[in-house]
């Protein structure tokens, strides 16, 4: 198939090929594999010649003026992840960072799981791009000596040269001269890589790639995607989110619409937009009017009256019911001894509110077919997840939908389901035609794949000399994964699948004796919504019950609870960590709490109406875990139960940090996130469906909200984990338990409100 | 509902007043004769007297009234929504059949001046002649010739929708004969910049039209001269002693509103003043805008003494607003949709960023001027040209009430506005209608 | 109301427009559809996220909720106008302090941050709080967002120094 350019943009947004060409002169250093645009109907008439390149892997090429692409398959939705990976790359490779270029590539089979979320990327990626560019700096270094005349051993590489004594050659030469050599996944796998003291660039400061377009307007997100001809589209959306079947479409009213064109009623046979009445029009103000104005007269599926109560009383329930759930794999789970002898018990139960993504950009796609080949445009963060689904959908091969590239107005979990995709193609295909949807704020809001309200009760027994001997976490929530991707489930202990995302945090690193860890998925909540992934996930709620718990059991037995946690941070057994990615176990978590008592003052004498609380944390999961610390200063006003956030100070540890100036904007905003979830933002389910849908009412934390922070990495050279939510996950708690230290209120619910703070106040 | 109610009560009014002036035999003041003369020949106008007249039909806003399609300027008007009902301004271009091109000089003076047509009828008095009566014979004749050389448009007048026995134009006799007090023409030269803002303001502008209430049969009372009235759904605010504004009016601050379309401390000319400003008295020269500013200014709703006071207030004001989780609905969608344009901090109120602390559509007895301005936005061409403000229509009808209620109840002393979501509603869809 | 018989006129970053489309289409699909230029967001639609932000006559305008007619006969800008080669010293030093993640409200923020530099050439936190207020950023990039408004007064500062 020919390659399209396009010539209606200058640069950047050509083809992977012309844009290398484009890119070698310009500044653009930023590219996708593909865009859509108006004159894509078009063939390019100048076919580009292809230059002599060297592909070692398929993760990068280096051309013949030495310039180095390398293809990056996460997405970009701001956490600047081609920055960091190509890093990886350029470092073990050798060459200057100028001659570095980034391509987000499209869907194909080659690239395997394509996701992006979990803070996996750069964790993943680490040891993959680490041995590629190894591997390309040992070919370069080969065939280079060749070149030379000089035994291999007398050359190193360097800024994009092999050097012998004083002489080099650079690789673009060398890649001229012609280069062929390629390795297979043993070879790789095996392949050395530099010494710490070597890296040239990784932990150094970078600009981002992706910054410059979109400080100037020319970054190109789904919602840009534009095609000759294309129609606009937006749903009109069924009373629930399952089970409504569309019974009439009037669309009397819609036709005085001007623009409007007509309006269709969805066929799904993924049964992923149930009940979904797409109104088109030439514009999108003509079909966001008609949609408006259509009548459609549903029969609403089951949950139409589901409301957040029913959803917290039926976990509740659930939990209560102890047979239900799996059993994840602690060690010793047998804690119903340990507690029927014990000679104290603390159990709490806690609480948090469904929550929006409310990524910016509001959910859209544009689908065409094209040479036999359907399109969508949009920005996706696990393209291969949803690819099965549009095929069924389209009842074509997976292998004739591609899935092109975008970047993404906001991700934090939203885009890992792409059942938004599914809607705009399902509407190409009836109608034959490209077909642009966009969702309005409130439609996206309507049916986003909410963070499930979720239920918690955990339990803790104690010995007459204080020490704990058994804790037991319950936590009944919608599960995301076993609606979304089950074959991600592993099974606990008692063979039960579990959603790993949605428990994952629950299983600490504290030595606590007996361990039991129940993960129940509320069964209603699935009913009801699509439970989404939302930055932080599992650990976002599970973190807030289990900190603000050992809070409560510091308390409890008087104890200090930063002593407290360090105590039960002892880094045997299980918690010992192992290689890769979590050597030194729970003592580095201990390290992290203690650094940040330290910088945070901790036990320092604070103002009436003032008081720290803390909170930490190993991030995502065992497997990768990121040592995280907080503790939050907050003031509280006991007349109106108003908390005021002084200050936020984190320690993280996340091994190796390959872009410091990402990382420290990863952190930031992953710890204003949990500020926000804890005291701004949540919603209600009422009749079947979110009850704000809007900015009016969701308030989702603004800058005049913003505390101040004091963000610190630890100096490490361990595998790089992740970044993106780990630091999240502790603030919640963190704030709550400062609550406590300020006024003597606990709560045990988030969001935490003015009144519920004011009620909590012992008079 | 309520409206018709009145009109029923007005129209008895009427009846009774009119059979008093029966009774009293005025059968021979009421009429008056067809004006045959011929109209004055086009060729006969000095380029100088029409372009004063183009002046003054300006000043007077001639074509706001009597223009609805800009590509035939003159031609009648689009319907003025009247108490009593719906009357349409009429063809004033030189069109023999359908517009004034049969009027000789004599006929557009009587109209003027007493209200009446050229064939003898009664003009109902939307048309301000209690006002236009003031003129001077120099600016009839200018006003004459402007018109009589416009391009003449054949356009027939629609029918006015006002309800029997309103619509019986004789009758109009007894209501002038009850409230028509026609002032003489001022033909003397005018000595000060007072004077000549005098007959500006009660004259060719007839500011009181607006601004002065009238009485339940429509006539304006004039002992509560510039008192504030309401026109078109919004409230021209009182211009005199009773001004809502905080900080009063100096002569500055209505030259440079009346000027430019806003003043710093008073915001902009928005809804039915917009035109007034930019189409109307757009025309005239700095001098008689002064010349306007000066007299308004002796109504009594200057008080600058207060001015610094009222902007030091609006500012801490400013200063106390926050979004914070203990903030009403209404704060926190006012400082996140309205306070990035209408904050002010520091020394003064910044010029291009109205301070709603200062704005009289706060302390108005309605709501409905802020509900107007925030529906409907204010566009480039109105209020401050070349700036805009949105349209916040996409906003639910407790929000934008949430709103009204926390500046009414921050920005003022006065009692709280009541029924605010219905009002929003119901501007929201006269404002629909309109479209 | 403009009339519908007559076109609705403008411009947008110099260049005149010229259009027949309803008069209370928003502002914001107009840039977007009709001029093609896409740096201007749509985020909520009700005007409370400041995506949407452009410029007309000079001040930041939130274009979801301004219907064409509003601005008949005024001067647009966008955020592709706003300079050429991004070297506006807000752009400058959003490029500095590196602020933008994902970016998609960027374009609002700069567009609001260039009317609030204007209005107060030396802005404090509480200023910079209360005039950024509505515009959200989903990243939470705050933090950067008020450093880079304060970082910006000084590049203007400097410039006009030495200018």
């Amino acid at each position: 198939m020919a390659r399209i350019g396009d010539v209606r943009h200058s640069a950047g947004n050509l083809t992977r090929r012309s844009f290398l060409i484009a890119a070698s002169g310009a500044v653009a250093a930023f590219g996708f594999a593909n865009y859509a645009s108006g004159s894509m109907a078009l063939p390019s008439g100048d076919e580009i010649v292809p230059e002599k390149t060297f592909e070692p892997t398929i993760w990068y090429s280096i051309d013949g003026n030495g310039v180095v692409e390398v293809n990056i398959i996460r997405a970009e939705m701001g956490q600047h992840v081609g920055t960091s990976l190509a890093r990886i790359i350029a470092d073990e490779l050798e060459v200057s960072w100028d001659q570095v270029r980034i391509t987000h590539v499209d869907s194909a089979a080659k690239w395997g799981l394509m996701v992006t979320g979990g803070s996996w990327s750069v964790s993943q990626t680490w040891p993959i791009f680490s041995k590629a560019g190894a591997a390309g700096r040992q070919a370069l270094i080969e065939r280079g000596a060749e070149l030379l005349g000089v035994p291999e051993a007398e050359c190193r590489a360097r800024e994009g040269k092999v050097v012998s004594g004083d002489r080099s050659i650079d690789y673009g030469t060398i890649v001229k001269s012609g280069i062929v050599r390629t390795y297979t996944s043993d070879q790789l796998a095996a392949m050395p890589t530099k010494p710490v003291e070597e890296r040239r660039l990784i932990g150094r400061p970078v600009r981002a790639l992706d910054i410059p377009p979109k400080i100037d307007g020319s970054a190109r997100y789904g919602i840009d995607a534009r095609i000759e001809g294309m129609v606009y589209a937006r749903p009109v959306l069924p009373p629930t989110r399952y089970g409504s079947k569309v019974v009439t479409v009037d669309d009397s009213d819609a036709r005085g619409v001007k623009g409007y064109i007509r309006s269709i009623v969805l066929d799904d046979s993924t049964d992923t937009v149930p009940g979904w009445v797409m109104a088109i029009g030439e514009t999108y103000v003509a079909a966001m009017r008609a949609a408006d104005q259509l009548r459609v007269t549903w029969n609403a599926g089951p949950t139409n009256e589901v409301s957040e109560k029913d959803l917290q009383d039926h976990g509740a329930a659930l939990i209560a019911e102890g047979k239900v759930g799996s059993i994840l794999d602690t060690g010793n789970t047998n804690t119903e001894a340990v507690f029927g002898r014990a000679e104290h018990i603390i159990e709490r139960t806690y609480t948090n509110a469904t929550a929006l993504h409310f990524q910016l950009e509001p959910t859209n796609a544009l689908a065409f077919e094209k040479d036999g080949i359907f399109e969508i445009h949009t920005g996706n963060q696990w393209q291969s997840l949803i690819l099965p689904t549009l095929a069924k959908a389209l009842s074509r091969p997976e292998e004739t939908v591609v899935l092109k590239t975008y970047m993404l107005g906001g991700g934090f979990g939203r885009r890992l389901n792409g059942d938004y995709a599914v809607p705009a193609a399902l509407t190409a295909k009836a109608l034959n035609a490209p077909v642009k949807m966009i969702l309005t704020r409130e439609d996206d809001c309507r049916f986003d794949s909410v963070r499930s309200p979720a239920v918690q009760t955990l339990r803790m027994a104690l010995d007459p000399n204080k020490k704990v001997v058994a804790m037991e976490h319950h936590a009944a929530a919608g599960w995301p994964t076993e609606v979304l991707a089950p074959f991600f489930m592993p099974k606990g202990a008692n063979g039960i699948p579990f959603d790993p995302f949605s428990i994952n945090g629950a299983d600490h690193w504290y030595e606590v004796g007996a361990q039991k860890v129940r993960a129940i998925s509320n069964d209603l909540a699935r009913a009801t919504f699509r439970p989404g992934w939302l930055r932080s996930v599992g650990p976002g709620w599970t973190n807030w019950a289990l900190e603000s718990f050992m809070d409560e059991a510091a308390h409890d037995v008087g104890a200090d609870p930063v002593e407290f946690r360090i105590g039960l941070l002892k880094g045997t057994g299980r918690n010992a960590g192992s290689a890769p990615n979590s050597v030194g176990g729970a003592l580095r978590q201990a390290n992290v709490l203690r650094t940040v008592a330290e910088r945070a003052g901790w036990g320092n004498p604070l103002p009436d109406g003032h008081g720290l609380g803390v909170a930490t944390s190993f991030g995502q999961e065992r497997e990768m875990p990121t040592w995280v610390a907080c503790v939050a200063h907050v003031s509280v006003d006991r007349a109106t139960g108003n908390v005021k956030v002084e200050r936020l100070t984190s320690v993280i540890d996340a091994g190796t940090i390959v872009d410091p100036g990402g990382a420290l904007a990863q952190a930031e905003g992953a710890t204003l996130w949990g500020a926000s979830l804890a005291l701004f933002e949540g919603t209600r389910f009422e009749n079947g469906q979110v009850a704000d849908r809007n900015l009016d009412t969701y308030t989702p934390l603004r800058i005049a909200d913003t505390p101040p922070l004091d963000i610190s990495f630890v100096d490490s050279r361990e595998a790089p984990t992740g970044l993106g939510e780990p630091p999240t996950t502790v603030v919640g708690p963190a704030i709550a338990n400062a609550i406590f230290a300020a006024s003597g209120a606990r709560l045990r619910h988030i969001p935490i409100t003015a009144e519920a703070v004011k009620e909590a106040i012992q008079p | 509902m309520r409206g018709n109610h009145r009109n029923t009560r007005n129209a008895l009014f009427v009846v009774a007043a009119v059979s008093a002036a029966v009774a009293a035999g005025f059968v021979g003041y009421g009429w008056k004769p067809e004006i045959l003369d011929a109209p004055s020949p086009t060729g006969a106008f000095t380029q100088e007297l029409v372009a004063r007249g183009e002046v003054l039909a300006g000043a007077g806003y001639c074509g706001v009234c009597h223009t609805s399609d800009p590509a035939k300027p003159y031609a009648g008007g689009r319907g003025l929504v009247t108490q009593f009902g719906t009357i349409f301004p009429t063809n004033i271009t030189p069109d023999p059949a359908t517009g004034m091109g049969s009027w000789s000089r004599s006929a557009f003076a009587r109209a003027m001046r007493e209200g009446v047509s050229r064939d003898g009828s009664h003009l109902f008095p939307a048309f301000p002649y209690d006002h236009f009566a003031l003129l001077s014979d120099e600016d009839i004749d200018a006003l004459y010739a402007y018109f009589m050389t416009r391009t003449p448009v054949r356009q027939v007048n629609q029918d006015n929708t006002l309800p029997f026995p309103l619509s019986i134009r004789f009758l109009q006799t007894g209501w002038k004969l009850l409230f028509f007090r026609p002032p003489e023409p001022e033909n003397a030269i005018l000595q000060t910049a007072e004077a000549r803002g005098r007959y500006l303001v009660d004259g060719i502008a007839h500011c009181g039209a607006c601004h002065t209430p009238r009485n339940a049969l429509g006539a304006e009372i004039a002992w509560r001269a510039m008192d504030g009235a309401d026109i078109d759904g919004w409230t021209a605010p009182a211009l005199n002693g009773n001004t809502p504004s905080p900080t009063g009016w100096s002569t500055s601050d209505f030259y440079n509103y009346l000027r430019t379309g806003s003043s710093r401390l008073h915001g902009t000319a928005a809804g039915p003043m917009s035109p007034v400003v930019h189409q109307g008295l757009a025309k005239l020269p700095d001098d008689d805008i002064q010349a306007i500013s000066q007299y308004l200014v002796t109504f009594g709703g200057g008080s600058s003494a207060l001015q610094e006071a009222a902007e030091q207030r609006s500012l801490e004001q400013d200063a106390a607003q926050s979004a914070s989780p203990l903030a009403t609905l209404g704060e926190r969608l006012y400082v996140t949709a309205c306070a990035t344009c209408h904050f002010n901090a520091g020394e003064e109120v910044a010029d291009a960023r109205p301070a709603l602390g200062l704005n009289s559509a706060l302390s108005l007895e309605k709501p409905d001027n802020l509900l107007h301005a925030v529906l409907e936005g204010v566009s480039a061409e109105d209020g401050k040209p070349g700036v805009a403000m949105p349209a916040f229509r996409t906003m639910t009808d407790r929000d934008l009430a949430e709103i009204a209620k926390y500046l009414r109840s921050t920005r003022t002393d006065l009692p709280p506005w009541t029924d605010l979501e219905e009002r929003v509603a119901r501007i929201r869809s006269a404002g629909a209608a309109h479209d | 109301m403009t009339n519908v018989q007559n076109p609705i006129s403008f411009s947008v970053n110099g260049k005149p427009v010229s259009t027949r489309e309803a008069a209370d289409t928003p502002l914001l699909w107009f840039i977007r559809d009709n001029v093609g230029l896409t740096g201007t967001k749509f985020g909520c639609g009700i005007g409370m996220c400041g995506a949407c932000t452009v410029h007309v006559g000079g001040r930041a305008l939130r274009s979801c909720v301004t219907p064409i007619s509003a601005v008949d006969g005024g001067e647009v800008t966008t955020i592709e106008g706003l300079s050429s080669n991004a070297s506006h010293p807000v752009q400058k030093a959003w490029s500095e302090m590196q602020v933008p993640q994902c970016g998609y409200c960027q374009s609002g923020q700069i567009m609001q941050a260039v009317t609030l530099l204007s209005d107060f050439p030396e802005p404090t936190d509480e200023i910079i709080d209360a005039v950024m207020a509505g515009n959200l950023c989903r990243c939470m990039t705050y933090p950067r967002i008020r450093a880079a408004v304060k970082r910006a007064a000084a590049i203007a500062k400097e410039a006009q120094t030495h200018g």
